[in-house]
């Protein structure tokens, strides 16, 4: 029998599972794929009225626009920040949070402090940013009260006006609305665990940090590596809503992002192609980190996505 | 096991059905209100015609409804709204508002992207866009068909007529050069530099002419009184907020004499056009300010609070003075009003360069804008009836009604023959969500209309227009203080009103999708922006100069060029009409 004979002989004993995901291939060809024919707007000077046989063909004038201003550079280096600040400290707390809710023994505590931790994930980001600018305000917001109560400082810190701590804010804010939710898949992975190994561990006398160090983490990396993969490729499209809530003319240098900025030369005056054109930037560079990391992974040994 | 699967099979049809209803409500609705429209008619009788004067149009019985995208943010007027249904009743025809949530660039990119337009878009300035896309139908041919339409538009076709040579919209504002209505003369100035009315009278009612008299009399107000109320007291403010940046970008152009350009200085003899950002003007006026953040009258808050944040601080009372235009900080204002605290409203005074003429207010010259307006779209399904209920509503009697009420319960006749409302209707007006649910406020405000005074027989078309209604309403206090500048109205403060040349305003003229001018438009906000607060912010004159060198390097990499010939163009077209 012929290869091709042979993977579908294969095929068909499973035939149940292929016509499942059938539909699925549809929805991803017409929402994923298809689409990608709009990016012949990138090349053109696209106008809604002359669609896509009418608009001028420009080349790679909307892409040169992108590239020649210094603006663009320092939104792709702020996206980039924010999005790898969000990354490594989003990792480190997520993963230390899901060990420490493994080592609570009582079962009603775990499931309470779980649930009240993921509860920020769904609030709408303009009422996260809301209170933060709140709290931060300088006309007596919680934490300026704070620390003059404490005598850290002794006049009110304008924090949303200092460009050094724009970042900080921006990461704080995340991991303080997604910890929770992302512990959830290192909690399942956690849980997955050989208890066995903790008990043939404790014989040896491992103490509790021992076992988490030389157990649990191992345990959860081919998590770890799948999730840091993904993340890697969401890295530019990271941190819009932050940065456009919070962000001002003073912050303007640290807080325009890549969304931001092709929002405003891009969408509010009508120029299609140059949003297309930073579309298929950011595709391209993501595309490249995922199969970069990828690569890494599996020359380390690890599980790879790819 | 039989449960399990008698479970599974509900929770798929479930989900199923789900999916589906969701489509169909929206047909369910607009049936409703079909069905609604029917009854009210049927019920009230509308086939003797006539409600105190206004006649009813003939297919009142055939109920129609038209939706609206209307670009503020705002709410639907209440079901329940008298006014509202009344006209529903006469004409058969509801107008469904939407109002913009969230951005109105993206809301139209969306729209025009998926060619699903409501029937009646107002745009405002983004309306070129729409017309680029095709959206609305030609106007040029069916407005002169109705009679008040073609009274109100005739004289201003030619403004009202795109580079392609069509009409896309009805202008909705101000009083085009017409022989029904001619422009009322302005009581108070709608922009500029406002200070609070308690700091004039502590300060014996000066003339306020130059930015140091402007920030004397604050900063000694302030000295005299840190809190107020409790609160503590704030100088100046300078709200900074995504697109309401006029505080902060505009005023070194009124310094210079102009009126409201926007981003770029014209002057009003010549019409030669330079940027006033980064002229002498603004260098001092900048570092004025940073003396003033220096004194305590400025907070670095200012920079980072929101619009919402900025009204409700203007709602304690407690801000001595900033640079807005009157319509933006409107509702914190009413609510002063609305507490008693007359002494806390704000008024305009002419502050510019020593020397300069101000030319702050000013009286319509009759041009429209020709994007300020409702444009009927191409997916609307009976365009003609709808022209035919805005020419209904066009009537002086409809007007009237829309913009006075009832006699006797709204407004009365005063003794010189002019019109002033009743004590309650004025406590509705000040009352934004009564406004909106009681009188025909949100129906009148986006429809075209008469503003001004009616040439027949001198009357108002509407309360802003009534000198009796002005006068009138003035609380005691106001009374006081127009007597303590021995003037009528606040106007008097200014030099007489400038007709604006064809042109104004500079920030009303489209610029093209996507075009360098736009890009260099972009540009000049986004750099303005950066910089004029850290310069107000600078720590001392040293700072402050070497952040302007910045400034003028990062300023002048624009594109400026374009932007100029673009609008110099556009003047140039404009005036030769």
């Amino acid at each position: 029998m012929s290869k091709f004979k042979k993977t579908l002989k294969k095929m068909m004993t499973h035939k149940m599972l292929y016509i499942m995901i059938v539909p699925c291939m549809i929805y991803t060809f017409i929402f994923s794929y298809y689409p990608l024919s709009g990016w012949i707007m990138a090349f053109q000077n696209y106008k809604p009225a002359k669609g896509y046989s009418g608009s001028k063909f420009v080349g790679l004038d909307q892409f040169m626009f992108l590239f020649e201003d210094l603006e663009f550079w320092r939104s792709v280096r702020n996206t980039l920040a924010m999005s790898l600040m969000n990354l490594v400290f989003g990792f480190i707390f997520a993963i230390v949070f899901a060990l420490l809710l493994n080592e609570i023994k009582s079962l009603g505590f775990k499931r309470l402090t779980q649930t009240v931790s993921y509860l920020p994930h769904f609030l709408s980001w303009i009422i996260v940013c809301s209170l933060i600018s709140n709290m931060l305000s300088t006309n007596d917001g919680a934490v300026n009260n704070l620390l003059m109560a404490l005598g850290i400082i002794d006049k009110p810190v304008l924090w949303l006006g200092e460009q050094k701590y724009f970042w900080w804010i921006t990461t704080f804010a995340n991991i303080w609305k997604e910890t929770g939710w992302n512990s959830i898949i290192y909690i399942a992975a956690i849980a997955g665990i050989d208890q066995s190994m903790y008990e043939a561990a404790e014989l040896d006398g491992a103490n509790r940090f021992q076992k988490m160090w030389h157990i649990t983490l191992p345990g959860i990396r081919p998590t770890i590596v799948v999730l840091l993969i993904m993340n890697l490729g969401w890295v530019l499209n990271a941190s819009f809503e932050v940065p456009y809530i919070l962000g001002t003319g003073l912050l303007q240098d640290v807080s325009q992002t890549i969304d931001i900025f092709v929002l405003k030369y891009g969408m509010s005056i009508g120029n299609y192609s140059l949003a297309t054109a930073a579309g298929i930037f950011k595709s391209v560079i993501s595309l490249a980190l995922v199969f970069t990391t990828n690569a890494i992974a599996n020359k380390l040994g690890e599980n790879s996505l790819m | 096991m039989k449960m399990k699967k008698l479970c599974a099979i509900l929770l798929t049809a479930g989900m199923v059905l789900s999916a589906v209803g969701c489509g169909s409500t929206k047909t369910d609705s607009t049936a409703d209100t079909k069905s609604d429209g029917n009854a009210t008619a049927k019920t009230e009788g509308v086939t003797d015609g006539n409600y105190g004067g206004l006649v009813a149009m003939e297919d009142a019985n055939d109920p129609i409804t038209y939706t609206v995208f209307v670009r503020d943010p705002g709410v639907v007027p209440a079901e329940s709204n008298p006014v509202i249904k009344k006209i529903q009743e006469l004409t058969g025809v509801t107008l469904k508002f939407e109002f913009l949530v969230g951005d109105l660039d993206q809301k139209l990119g969306v729209m025009i992207a998926g060619g699903d337009y409501p029937d009646v878009i107002f745009a405002g300035d983004a309306a070129p866009k729409l017309m680029d896309a095709g959206a609305f139908i030609p106007l040029e041919d069916e407005i002169p068909k109705y009679g008040n339409l073609n009274a109100l538009y005739s004289q201003t076709m030619n403004y009202l007529t795109q580079a392609d040579g069509h009409v896309y919209n009805m202008e909705i504002y101000g009083t085009p050069l017409n022989d029904v209505t001619e422009p009322a003369p302005p009581f108070e100035c709608g922009l500029g530099f406002y200070v609070q009315k308690a700091v004039l009278a502590e300060a014996g009612y000066p003339e306020i002419r130059t930015v140091d008299e402007y920030f004397k009399i604050i900063e000694d107000y302030m000295a005299k009184y840190p809190e107020i109320d409790g609160v503590k007291t704030t100088g100046f403010e300078i709200l900074a907020d995504g697109w309401r940046n006029w505080a902060l970008l505009n005023p070194a152009q009124n310094l210079l004499g102009a009126g409201n350009d926007g981003a770029i200085f014209v002057d009003p003899q010549t019409f030669e056009t330079s940027f006033f950002q980064i002229s002498d003007t603004a260098y001092e006026y900048y570092k004025k300010l940073n003396e003033e953040y220096h004194k305590g009258v400025i907070s670095a808050e200012t920079f980072t609070q929101n619009y919402d944040q900025y009204i409700s601080k203007i709602t304690t009372g407690t801000v001595l003075g900033f640079y807005d235009q009157n319509w933006n900080f409107g509702s914190a204002q009413d609510l002063l009003k609305a507490d008693g605290k007359f002494d806390r409203t704000y008024v305009s005074v002419p502050v510019t360069n020593p020397g300069v003429k101000d030319g702050y207010l000013e009286v319509s010259n009759g041009i429209p804008t020709g994007t300020n307006g409702v444009g009927i779209t191409v997916n609307c399904k009976n365009p003609e009836r709808l022209l035919r209920f805005y020419d209904w509503l066009l009537q002086r009697e409809v007007q009237d009604y829309l913009q006075w009420g009832e006699e006797g319960t709204d407004w009365y006749c005063t003794d010189d023959g002019g019109k002033a409302l009743t004590d309650e209707r004025r406590a509705v007006v000040y009352d934004t969500a009564r406004k909106r649910d009681e009188t025909g406020f949100t129906l009148w405000n986006y429809c075209p209309k008469w503003q001004g005074i009616y040439k027949a027989d001198g009357m108002p078309c509407g309360t802003g227009e009534s000198a009796d209604e002005y006068l009138a309403a003035q609380s005691d206090y106001d009374k006081e203080f127009l007597e303590g500048y021995d003037m009528k109205y606040p106007a008097e403060m200014f030099s007489d009103p400038i007709v604006r040349p064809n042109y104004y305003p500079v920030w009303a003229m489209p610029l093209e999708d996507g075009s360098a001018a736009a890009v260099a438009n972009t540009k000049i906000t986004d750099v303005t922006m950066k910089f004029f607060p850290r310069l107000i912010l600078a720590a001392d004159e040293a700072e402050y100069d070497s952040i302007w060198n910045d400034f003028l390097g990062e300023f002048n990499a624009i594109d400026l060029d374009s932007y100029q010939a673009e609008i110099d163009r556009q003047i140039a077209e404009k005036m030769a009409k």
